[in-house]
């Protein structure tokens, strides 16, 4: 497939994307698959970010959503207490309450590895949720934080259904492009060289623990700012946001979409969210084990297709090529 | 903050060091031994209080409770270990994976037979009185799990130093191939260790029970997060590391809640940050190959 | 070039290292060798910076290295090549390769694609060192002596200055011997090569210098005629002066 088709099959993709709520319209009227569409993306962001330090840095982070929440916690509470609700204010707020935090975060737990990296960034994350859950004064506590204002941008006000979901999936084609041109840079290119052979890239003269740093960072703001659009598409921040569940909702996702791809994290949220959303209509009332069904299934990935399923699509490809 | 009441934080902080013992224990040991961070052991140690609470409604008593839950708990710790981690043996990362899942299922399958409300448990007859102590009444409860906590972490010790099964669990924790390389049946020692932790961690789900009730969330709030505090502070895999970790964490965090209240898990994140800045093993720890 | 000065290394109650000195000069070719457990791979390792001493100094060019760590001393010009070989298995050879020739530059550039001249670097190394044809292929699909060449590429794509070499003909047939063994030859004379090797007939082709270690301390240390003729060395060794490959 030559380049400038795919090209331009992607531009009209994205197109498509970004216009969903107005051309579904007439079978939509409920807006039922524009807002499950939606939320999707925004766990596709998340899940895009962990997977920059998850599968092309090879840290295996279980307190990303810390990030998450900040930036949630953070787009809702500038709104309110700068009178606000000006997205560049807003999102600039979150963005920079993530990257604060993931430094600082990130300061601490960066030079460790694999199992003891997972276990710190999860004992940490922790914390802050627990921070999050008890600062009543700020975040609203156990109650959580609601009011957050609507996203205004000049005049446009972004709380109707259609325009939050067109703000969600613009902010999505942005961080998939970033994500995109990062894995292609010398930046991701030094990340995976990290991944595969730490000690081989010190020895030749790359700062491997500023480069991990910065990828912590990056990953974190990116968390940030997704926190923000789902603070802004319920009008609602919970603590749960900054949880531990939410950590590996994302981890589950990454991981069961294919881990270092950049179809991964996007098929992965597909996965989730239809797990999440649409199993329980299917099964009786009473039975809410959705969560439950989330974890057999990723049970099964990690036992039997460890690469997810970009990976199993890639391999079946393959074999049927060879055929 | 009168005298009184600094003794009696003091004994709060001593019993939840006690509660943190019993919990943090089973995770250190899985650790030590198979190198394996065992992310259901919150859901373990939730699983033996929603236990308990059924035994004590079926039979009325605490401690049939006390024995049933961590004896529930060993056999799924017997059944999950060659199920989900014997396959993935040194693939250490994914095995922390697959017990992440199991959680998952283990915690909404007690959501879907309990019911998700709120419950509680109370301290058995005998034990759920107060005794006059310095300065006021103290429950007695708490003097139990004090002194059950104790009393759990020289049995360990003894059974540790002195023992043929610690002497095995000493080896393991050193190199479990070459355990297996001597003839000693590795499945086995790995399935046990597996399910005494599993025990552990439902033991300390019921003893914990009536002092922070039984609840959704109980297995992230206090269970894991505590649990993984205590071992990054004190050190993975070391029975000591497990003692010093809650001596610590215990009593920081009851003075913690008291003098800073809304923020004391500040406190907390200043203490784990502080051992990370100094001794990133955690205080007792050893350092890991961790990949 | 290299000095280095009462370097001490133990492990435990090993001491690996016991008051080791040298001094290589600019452009010279330094082979160290010894038998098994002399402290040569160590002595490479703390040259390194992948080591700390527990005693001692190292400096290059005059500047104390010995507390710098392996990063910095690569940015100052140090390139080593391991004795097992560490490479990044998913990788292409070009972009082992490109890796190390982007590292002067630093990795922060987001956004652009690795300039073409990186991958142009990445091929006239390559075919220096006998890799042309094979710069797409993944290093799992390389062969062992093919994998040593590429390490050799990689090294020499950092522009050092001075060239740390841990057996690097170890495990190779007669043949590929020889063509790793032309390579270091015919390499910039500008260049300081420390190199530990086994094989005394590579040293003979590449040493101008040689020093010998046994249990950690020199024990001589002259041209490779001298030591060769060094009794010492001699009993050292067995009484064999030809490596057991």
């Amino acid at each position: 497939m030559r380049p400038l088709v795919r090209w331009a099959l992607v531009a009209a993709a994205a197109v498509a994307l970004v216009t969903f709520p107005y051309w579904s319209a007439p079978w939509e009227s409920t807006r039922f698959a524009t807002t499950l569409l939606r939320d999707a993306l925004v766990l596709a962001i998340f899940a895009l970010s962990l997977d920059l330090l998850v599968g092309r840095a090879g840290m295996p982070s279980l307190g990303h959503a810390a990030f998450f929440g900040a930036g949630a916690y953070a787009a809702g509470i500038a709104g309110q207490r700068l009178a606000t609700d000006q997205l560049p204010v807003t999102l600039g707020a979150a963005a920079l309450v993530a990257a604060l935090l993931a430094l600082v975060i990130g300061v601490l737990v960066v030079r460790s590895e694999g199992i003891f990296f997972l276990m710190l960034t999860l004992a940490l994350a922790q914390i802050v949720f627990a921070i999050a859950f008890q600062w009543t004064a700020v975040t609203g506590g156990s109650n959580g934080l609601s009011g957050v204002g609507r996203p205004m941008l000049a005049t446009v006000d972004f709380s109707s259904p259609d325009l939050m979901y067109v703000l969600v999936a613009i902010t999505f084609v942005a961080a998939a492009l970033l994500v995109w041109g990062l894995a292609r840079s010398p930046y991701g290119r030094a990340l995976i060289g990290v991944r595969e052979n730490e000690r081989r890239m010190r020895a030749l003269g790359y700062d491997t623990a500023r480069l991990r740093l910065s990828a912590f960072v990056l990953a974190g703001t990116i968390a940030g700012i997704a926190g923000a659009l789902s603070a802004y598409s319920t009008r609602f921040v919970s603590a749960q946001d900054a949880g531990l569940g939410n950590s590996v909702r994302a981890f589950v996702t990454v991981l069961v979409g294919g881990a270092g791809t950049l179809g991964g994290p996007i098929a992965g949220s597909a996965l989730v969210s239809l797990i999440e959303r649409v199993v329980p209509s299917l099964l009786p009332v009473e039975l809410r084990i959705s969560e439950a069904i989330l974890g057999l299934v990723f049970i099964a990935f990690v036992l039997f297709a460890r690469q997810g399923m970009v990976g199993l699509g890639r391999q079946t490809w393959l074999r049927v090529r060879s055929r | 903050m009168s005298l009184e009441l600094v003794f009696q934080q003091a004994l709060n902080g001593l019993s939840f060091g006690a509660l943190l013992f019993i919990l943090a224990s089973g995770l250190s040991l899985v650790f030590g031994m198979m190198d394996v961070v065992n992310l259901a052991h919150g859901a373990f140690y939730m699983l033996g209080a929603y236990v308990a609470l059924s035994v004590v409604q079926l039979t009325g008593s605490f401690w049939l409770a006390m024995l049933a839950a961590p004896l529930a708990l060993a056999l799924l710790g017997l059944v999950l270990e060659p199920l989900l981690l014997r396959r993935l043996r040194g693939r250490h990362l994914d095995q922390v994976l697959v017990t992440i899942g199991a959680s998952l299922v283990i915690v909404d399958i007690i959501g879907q037979l309990w019911g998700r409300e709120v419950r509680s448990l109370s301290a058995p007859p005998g034990l759920d009185g107060s005794v006059a102590l310095i300065g006021g009444v103290y429950p007695v409860y708490r003097l139990f799990v004090i002194a059950f906590g104790v009393a759990l972490a020289v049995a360990m010790s003894v059974v540790y130093r002195r023992t043929k099964i610690g002497m095995l669990i000493r080896a393991g924790v050193e190199d479990a191939e070459m355990l297996g390389a001597l003839g000693v049946n590795t499945n086995r020692l790995f399935a046990s260790t597996f399910a005494t932790g599993a025990a552990l961690a439902g033991l300390a789900g019921v003893i914990a029970a009536p002092v922070f009730g039984v609840q959704p969330g109980m297995d992230t709030d206090p269970g894991l997060l505590y649990s993984l505090v205590v071992v990054v502070v004190g050190g993975l895999g070391t029975l000591s590391g497990a003692v010093a970790g809650s001596l610590l964490v215990g009593p920081a965090d009851t003075f913690g809640k008291v003098l800073f209240q809304d923020v004391a898990l500040a406190v907390i994140f200043a203490i784990v940050a502080l051992v990370l800045l100094l001794k990133p093993t955690g205080l007792l720890g050893r350092i890991r190959v961790t990949r | 070039m290299i000095e280095v000065r009462e370097l001490r290394r133990a492990f435990g109650g090993v001491v690996a290292l016991d008051g080791v000195s040298l001094n290589v000069p600019d452009g010279e070719r330094r082979a160290v060798i010894g038998p098994n457990g002399a402290g040569k791979t160590t002595l490479i390792n703390v040259l390194a910076g992948e080591i700390s001493p527990t005693g001692g100094a190292v400096r290059l060019a005059g500047r104390d290295i010995t507390r710098l760590h392996s990063w910095q001393r690569a940015r100052l010009g140090l390139a080593h090549v391991y004795q097992r070989t560490e490479l990044f298995s998913p990788l292409s050879a070009r972009d082992n390769v490109a890796l190390a020739v982007a590292a002067r530059r630093g990795p922060y550039r987001l956004f652009r694609a690795p300039p073409r001249s990186e991958y142009a670097q990445s091929d006239a190394m390559l075919e220096r060192v006998g890799l042309a044809g094979r710069e797409d292929v993944v290093v799992r699909a390389l062969s062992h002596g093919e994998r040593r060449q590429l390490e050799l590429a990689v090294a020499l794509a950092q522009s050092p200055r001075v060239l740390l070499l841990d057996e690097p003909t170890a495990g190779m047939s007669p043949v590929e011997t020889a063509r790793i063994t032309e390579l270091v030859a015919g390499l910039d004379r500008a260049l300081t090569i420390v190199i530990v090797e086994h094989d005394m007939d590579v040293v003979f082709r590449l040493a101008d210098r040689v020093t010998v270690l046994h249990e950690g301390r020199v024990i001589a240390d002259g041209t490779a005629a001298d030591v060769r003729g060094d009794v010492r060395v001699h009993d050292v060794y067995l009484g064999k002066a030809v490596t057991v490959a």
